[in-house]
């Protein structure tokens, strides 16, 4: 299209004003069929044509086993249905994350979906704890959570509709497997008029002066054309790299780790409703029980330990025997500079790679789905959309990178070069003012936008040492007596509350949810 | 060292919301206030009515201040947003309500829905589908119950009072909770370092101290490194005037563009606060101003709030919820000792955050707006900061309100505001511009319906306010 005379003064023709009729993802996996999914629910009836290129041969990565809370709002839009879901992918249910050898060796904290306590005359229950635990007192934080104390259990139940219950005053997640989830998205989306493609993509056709994608080639000769492409094609980034050139923000010096070795096991004991990282010597391992397996993988630093080392530490530590020989990947943490660029949005690890220490992975895909669809484009693509939308994705990103620091970074471990490399670095002066307000007067930072809310700070703060020295003087109001009297009545209602939730084996079989 | 002693500087308004305040939530700690010159303008302009916002009446109920002692004392009378009449350049009015506008269909937002219905011929004015506007308009109304489930949960009041009344109500209750009064600060002070320790008196005995707040205006002889606004808000003129009127007060408040400058009347209970502001009013009565803020609001063992803060042109009636809002603030950080850094680092965070919303509202509304005249048209061609000129592109551009930490307004305030200075956007949503018409109007039908059903469920506004000041 030749642009002549003054471009503001032309008229958009009108066809370029509709929204886009055509869009191409690029790349299956959880990140592609998620998208497909989604969009095939958001744009039924319109007229959009959605494809998806996938090839076999390829595989995906498949190891964002374990989701946020947020991943049930994901599904209930989409009308998913929870026993059927969790019967297709081997779904278990996830109250938080257990944390091993973070902050000490020997130390054991969870990070449960839920807040700690409850506010004592407007004043959040942190401050007390911080001031119980200064005066001697003895009960852990975790003692005042429920979520927490029912993952110790193995205990789950759904969270009770009464908001004035305690019960109701805890979240949850899922842990399943990726490769089914992928799957069972796609049988969704595919009834959705969604057209799945099998190939590999050979050659990527660009406009010649805009360098917009206009189409890919396969390997079987096919031209596939589209207006908007959804680059889910992993780190390689085939599309918002390969093609564009993006460029990418490499955080490897807040984050060094840069493999992982994954390997799934046999089950063995009580099914846990939560996801286990346990701190190694150059990185940390991964426990995700599923109902069906186990699935394990060590997240590590390669200039600290040798592959053979790594997978060497991962089995070692399995619950039953490997089911599969080991498998390794390679990444670079950081984010795509621009993850909208032209007419590409990355979404998945084509967009950024954070490890999956919070199980954040799928979440940000879910992120990226919500605002690409939040901020659609006509085919005219206007470049504030893109803008608005890599200002948004920009600081989620940021925010759990800052997140992901600080489980590294509070740590009094100084066994390895690796711990005092992490223990000892500058961290982003964003993170550096949040930690500091909390360890001098038990300051949560909060913002609008970030997926961690003030309970996620507080349980990382206090599990790995980072506790406040002095609190809000409000507490104070609170004599320490009564203080006392209070968390001890909190803390024998919240274990009584526990032990009335049944095992989540059994359930699971209740709701009828178990994969056969 | 736990903080003990807190000197607040202004016995106007300001000082005595932070002193009632901090003595009903901070336990332990003895408060004097001093009084200043130009303490009255510890606010801003000094005004005979100031508006409370709906979200400042949940931060009035939480410090324990009672709902019906404001109505009672203060001249309080509920409004449910702004008539604003001059802003837009086809000389059309226009109203911003609290509350909700519309509602959205399936995920389509509703002012998309309005975008598309216009592109394609539909007269629609916003202010027929926010029950604000139409309570407003037709003078009916009671507070929403909490658990209201139906379209009266989208209605949001605020509450206009009267300042000075306010002022000796918030007095009355300081010195119930023991705040006492140390006569008139010389404006002198005795450091260590960058701490203040004492302030000086005019009676002669300097009063100790470990914590300052400055509630005395943007004069205050502790300003510090100062950031200008003036290319923004250019005016620097304002008088103000409290008259009595015996009608039925209004649901709303009132802001008209003038030549040179605004005028606002903010209604009240037997009376009437009016406000002009402009660039040139000359005369005994009139107050000059300056608008732009500190570099810093803590700085050491000073805590700088209201306009002594940060003064903005006071044109979207911000000037108590803002104050309240650093009062607010103060409690939640309150030091818990001496060394106050942390709780400095992350005020100032927060209270930056708040200010720069607060300024891209306003200068939004100042800056880019249709109203006539060359004072007008040399606002609409000043470049403003980076960010500002973005919420305005963005919205003009697509419709899309960004939204930052420390908003004051959601999104359909926003809207609200775009609409009334006529910025449209250019292009709506593509997906919204993907429905059918008729799936539209019959849904704004449907919205409008429900809205009229729910006016017609509301008393005067007249009968509630005669029993409320019975």
């Amino acid at each position: 299209m030749a642009i002549t005379g003054n471009p503001s003064a032309t008229r958009q023709p009108e066809a370029d004003r509709g929204p886009v009729s055509s869009v191409v993802i690029v790349g299956g996996g959880t990140a592609g069929w998620m998208t497909a999914a989604a969009l095939s629910h958001r744009l039924a009836g319109l007229p959009v044509s959605i494809t998806l290129i996938e090839s076999e041969e390829i595989g995906t990565v498949g190891v964002g086993e374990a989701t946020v809370p947020h991943i049930r709002f994901f599904n209930a839009r989409l009308g998913i249905d929870e026993a059927d879901f969790m019967r297709k992918t081997s779904a278990t249910f996830k109250l938080g994350i257990e944390f091993r050898n973070w902050g000490r060796k020997g130390d054991s904290y969870i990070h449960p979906f839920g807040a700690f306590g409850e506010e004592i005359d407007g004043v959040a229950f942190h401050h007390h704890w911080a001031r119980f635990h200064r005066a001697g007192g003895r009960d852990p934080i975790e003692a005042f959570s429920v979520p927490v104390l029912a993952a110790r259990q193995d205990r789950f139940a759904h969270p009770a509709e009464d908001p004035d219950a305690v019960l109701s005053t805890y979240s949850y997640a899922y842990q399943f497997d990726a490769g089914r989830y992928a799957a069972y998205l796609r049988a969704y989306a595919e009834a959705r008029g969604v057209r799945r493609i099998e190939g590999r993509i050979i050659d990527v056709m660009q406009d010649g002066h805009g360098g917009a994608i206009e189409g890919v080639r396969l390997d079987n000769g096919a031209q596939i054309a589209g207006e908007l492409f959804v680059d889910c094609s992993g780190f390689r980034g085939l599309l918002i790299e390969q093609a564009l050139g993006t460029g990418y923000t490499d955080w490897s010096h807040w984050l060094p780790c840069n493999r992982a070795v994954a390997v799934p096991c046999q089950r063995a004991g009580e099914l846990s409703p939560y996801t286990r990282a346990t701190a190694l010597d150059a990185g940390w391992a991964w426990r995700i029980p599923l109902q069906h397996r186990t699935g394990n993988g060590h997240v590590y630093c390669s200039s600290h330990i040798s592959d053979d080392d790594a997978a060497a530490a991962l089995l070692a530590q399995l619950d039953g025997p490997a089911q599969a020989e080991p498998r390794f990947l390679r990444f670079l943490t950081g984010k795509r500079n621009r993850q909208w660029n032209r007419n590409v949005v990355a979404i998945g690890l084509s967009a950024g790679f954070l490890e999956p220490l919070e199980s954040t992975s799928i979440h940000l895909i879910q992120l990226g789905i919500g605002h690409l669809l939040d901020l659609w484009p006509a085919r005219d693509f206007d470049p504030l959309l893109a803008r608005e939308y890599n200002r948004l994705m920009d600081l989620e990103y940021e925010r759990v990178r800052d997140f992901l620091i600080l489980h590294y970074h509070a740590t009094e471990r100084d066994d390895t070069p690796f711990w005092n490399y992490v223990r000892t670095m500058a961290v982003p002066d964003s993170l550096a003012q949040r930690i500091a307000a909390f360890r001098e007067r038990g300051i949560v930072v909060n913002y609008r936008d970030g997926m961690f809310l003030d309970a996620s700070w507080i349980a990382v703060y206090m599990g790995q040492g980072v506790v406040p020295q002095a609190g809000d003087p409000r507490g104070q109001a609170v004599g320490d007596a009564s203080l006392f009297l209070r968390l001890a009545e909190m803390r024998d209602e919240y274990a009584r509350l526990a032990a009335t939730l049944p095992r989540q084996a059994s359930f699971i079989e209740r709701i009828g949810a178990n994969a056969h | 060292m736990p903080i003990e002693r807190v000197a607040i500087i202004g016995g106007g308004l300001c000082g005595w919301l932070a002193a009632s305040m901090l003595a009903r939530k901070v336990p332990d700690v003895q408060i004097i206030v001093l009084s200043a010159q130009g303490e009255e303008r510890g606010l801003g302009i000094a005004n005979g009515g100031e508006v409370l916002l709906p979200q400042d009446i949940e931060t009035v109920a939480a410090t324990g201040w009672r709902g019906g002692d404001l109505l009672k004392h203060c001249s309080a009378s509920f409004v449910l947003g702004t008539a604003m009449s001059g802003w837009r350049g086809d000389g059309m009015p226009a109203f911003v309500p609290f509350g909700e506008i519309g509602a959205p269909l399936g995920p389509v937002p509703f002012h998309q829905l309005v975008a598309v219905a216009r592109a394609r011929g539909h007269a629609v004015n916003i202010a027929n589908y926010a029950l604000g506007a139409l309570c407003a308009q037709s003078g009916r109304f009671a507070p929403p119950r909490g658990d209201d489930a139906s379209v009266l949960a989208t209605l949001a009041f605020g509450l206009t009072v009267d300042t000075g009344r306010l002022r000796d109500l918030l007095r009355a209750d300081a010195r119930r909770q023991g705040v006492t009064e140390a006569g008139m600060w010389t404006g002198g002070a005795d450091r260590e370092g960058t701490t203040i320790t004492a302030l000086h008196t005019a009676a002669g005995d300097g009063v100790d101290t470990d914590l300052i707040v400055d509630a005395s205006g943007a004069d205050s002889p502790l300003a510090g490194a100062f950031e200008g606004w003036a290319q923004w808000f250019p005016f620097d003129r304002a008088i103000t005037a409290l008259r009595p009127a015996r009608s039925v007060p209004p649901l709303y408040t009132d802001l008209a563009a003038l030549a040179d400058g605004w005028q606002a009347f903010v209604p009240l209970a037997g009376g009437v606060a009016e406000t002009v502001v402009s660039g040139s009013a000359q005369g005994p009565d009139v107050q000059s101003f300056r608008t732009g803020r500190q570099r810093r609001a803590w700085e050491g063992n000073l805590v700088r709030i209201g306009a002594a803060a940060a003064q903005h042109d006071p044109c979207a009636g911000l000037q108590l919820h803002l104050a309240l809002a650093d009062a607010a603030r103060l409690v939640a950080l309150f030091p818990a000792n001496r060394d106050c850094r942390a709780e400095a680092l992350e005020y100032d965070r927060q209270w930056r955050e708040t200010s720069d919303c607060a300024f891209d509202y306003t200068a939004l509304r100042l800056a880019r707006n249709g109203a006539a005249g060359p004072v007008w048209d040399a606002l609409r061609a000043t470049d403003l900061p980076e960010r500002t000129q973005y919420r305005h592109d963005l919205y003009a551009g697509t419709g899309r309100v960004v939204l930052h930490d420390g908003e004051v307004f959601e999104t359909p305030g926003w809207v609200a505001q775009f609409e009334a200075t006529g910025i449209l956007p250019q292009r709506a949503d593509a997906l919204a511009n993907a429905l059918p018409t008729q799936a539209i109007t019959a849904h704004l039908g449907k919205v409008r319906e429900a809205m009229l059903a729910g006016l017609g469920r509301l008393p005067p506004h007249a009968t509630l306010l005669a029993e409320m000041h019975a």
